[in-house]
């Protein structure tokens, strides 16, 4: 038998392995380090540890209201993007439009569109067309690019199932609603699923759209961190951003126990 | 109500929300950024392509972004084969050092790198240290800022698509090859690295087109000397505002990615029948 792999690259391949996660998790772990500091500057490793940064955030009304915008738009996209996503999954995968195929691209085609060639035209449309932003704006500018996500998940879902289980559904006598309601949707309900996580995370991180499409009562987290950024950051930035990293790490969690993560990244 | 309507309904309110919300703002952009006080003119586009400023920072944008795409694919090919041959947790461990990067906000990680690179900052003060540079050394607004603060995060978009299709090779390929008489690294030379081409084409182009149209990074690490043409949308949108030349460099911005993307669409497009 062959030796699998040579022992200096098992070796090498390690060292690989620990040098690529150090690259991907350092911006992380420098994050978290900053916001447990002490001292006024930020600084990494940290002088001397205080979560005096988190008292400062939470007592802070610029980064509270921008929280709770974020938090309210996140939610409603995660349920426009799942509601119009999965219904426009549904249809595409029965091919009884006559243009599904095209229908199918046209729901994808905001996944090839860059963001910020999308967030200018959102921009100058509602500007020209509607007047200032409204929050509504965002979070439908916001569905827009998770829609995709919601699509694909609920499609890959749908291509797995059995095409006769609505079929039998008719013959035995339920109406179109109840086919929907109780056949065709529960066997959605893990791609819905996914697709509503992706949603979520999307429009909470989004930073693109949301400072194209910003107003001075309309500031989302990304936003207010991306301003500190640009002009003076403290700790607290670092605090806030670990808030969110800690989110995130949530979600992953709550992914991994309901659908399985192996699965979810392979989506 | 017949199916037909049944799925007209289902899918309405998706193409009422696309039309309203994606294709219509995209439409009101090109035509802007053909509008000019006496009817349509080519005037943005001309400024843009004569002025050499604006053409370096085209060029900076298409450079920087084949080399982050060329880093990240170098990398994000030997990470998502070892993931394919570890063991079920190893396996986890690494989706979750890779996802949950991805699934944090650009804003955060590019702050890490800030800390991470400023001048006072770990990055550069270890590579005083070890004698490899000057004391005056500096790695903030520098173009190796951008490439590094990019690679790390567009490395999970390539390492995710070359790792999907990585999964679904028949491992006896290789050990067939094994067997043959191959070594180790000419399996995967002739083996595993041509399977693995429309993945890693795949993941290419989901970097380069994120790259090219990225601002956020590329202008905190950058700094406002260093432009790329996303980092001149946003100033052209907000600083200056001058909303014709903003949709025009958007509308060479988007001709530029499709030029990248439209023979692999048709090359994969035809293999597939």
């Amino acid at each position: 038998m062959v030796r699998a792999v040579p022992g200096w690259l098992r070796i090498a391949g390690y060292v690989f392995v620990v040098l690529t996660a150090l690259i991907l998790l350092a911006p992380l772990i420098v994050v978290v380090g900053v916001s447990l500091s002490e001292s006024q500057f930020i600084a990494f490793p940290p002088n001397g540890l205080s979560l005096r940064w988190y008292q400062e955030v939470l007592s802070s009304n610029a980064y509270l209201n921008a929280g709770w915008i974020s938090i309210q738009i996140a939610l409603m996209v995660t349920l426009l993007a799942t509601l119009i996503g999965g219904a426009a999954a549904i249809a595409i995968h029965r091919r009884q439009l006559p243009f599904s195929d095209l229908l199918a691209t046209v729901f994808l085609s905001p996944l090839v569109l860059p963001t910020i060639i999308y967030a200018i035209g959102m921009l100058m449309f509602w500007s020209s067309v509607f007047g200032p932003v409204s929050p509504l704006v965002l979070a439908l500018s916001h569905t827009v690019i998770a829609l995709p996500y919601v699509v694909r998940t609920t499609l890959a879902v749908l291509e797995e199932s059995d095409p006769y289980l609505e079929e039998a559904a008719r013959t035995m006598g339920a109406n179109r609603l109840q086919r929907l309601w109780f056949v065709v949707v529960p066997q959605c309900i893990p791609g819905l699923a996914a697709g509503a996580f992706f949603a979520f995370n999307i429009s909470f991180d989004e930073a693109v759209l949301s400072l194209f499409l910003r107003g001075p009562t309309l500031t989302t987290l990304p936003v207010q961190i991306y301003g500190q950024l640009e002009f003076s950051p403290d700790p607290s930035v670092a605090a806030v951003s670990t808030i969110m990293i800690a989110l995130t790490i949530v979600l992953i969690f709550v992914i991994d126990r309901m659908l399985g993560l192996t699965r979810f990244a392979s989506a | 109500m017949n199916d037909r309507t049944e799925n007209l309904l289902l899918a309405l309110p998706g193409i009422l929300l696309l039309g309203l919300a994606f294709f219509l703002p995209i439409a009101q952009m090109l035509m802007l950024s053909i509008s000019g006080p006496d009817g349509p003119t080519l005037a943005h586009f001309a400024r843009f392509l004569s002025d050499p400023y604006y053409l370096n920072i085209l060029w900076r944008t298409v450079r920087l972004s084949l080399l982050i795409t060329v880093i990240c694919a170098l990398i994000g090919f030997p990470l998502a084969y070892i993931m394919t041959k570890v063991g079920p947790t190893a396996r986890l461990w690494l989706v979750v050092i890779v996802i949950l990067p991805l699934m944090t906000s650009v804003v955060v990680r590019t702050f890490g790198w800030m800390v991470l690179l400023s001048r006072s900052g770990m990055i550069p003060e270890i590579l005083r240290d070890m004698g490899l540079v000057g004391r005056s050394f500096a790695l903030m607004q520098t173009e190796a800022a951008i490439v590094i603060g990019m690679v790390q995060v567009l490395l999970p978009f390539m390492t995710l698509s070359i790792l999907g299709v990585l999964t679904r090779i028949d491992g006896r390929l290789e050990e067939a090859a094994r067997t043959m008489g191959c070594s180790f690294l000419q399996t995967i030379r002739t083996v595993v690295l041509p399977l693995a081409l429309p993945g890693i084409v795949a993941g290419s182009l989901l970097c380069f087109t994120l790259s090219a149209s990225s601002f956020v990074t590329p202008n905190l690490l950058g700094g406002t000397r260093i432009q790329v043409l996303a980092a001149s949308i946003y100033k052209s949108v907000t600083a200056t505002p001058d909303w014709p030349f903003a949709a025009a460099q958007a509308v060479i911005l988007f001709v530029g990615i499709l030029l990248v993307l439209v023979p692999y669409i048709k090359l994969t497009g035809t293999r597939h029948g």
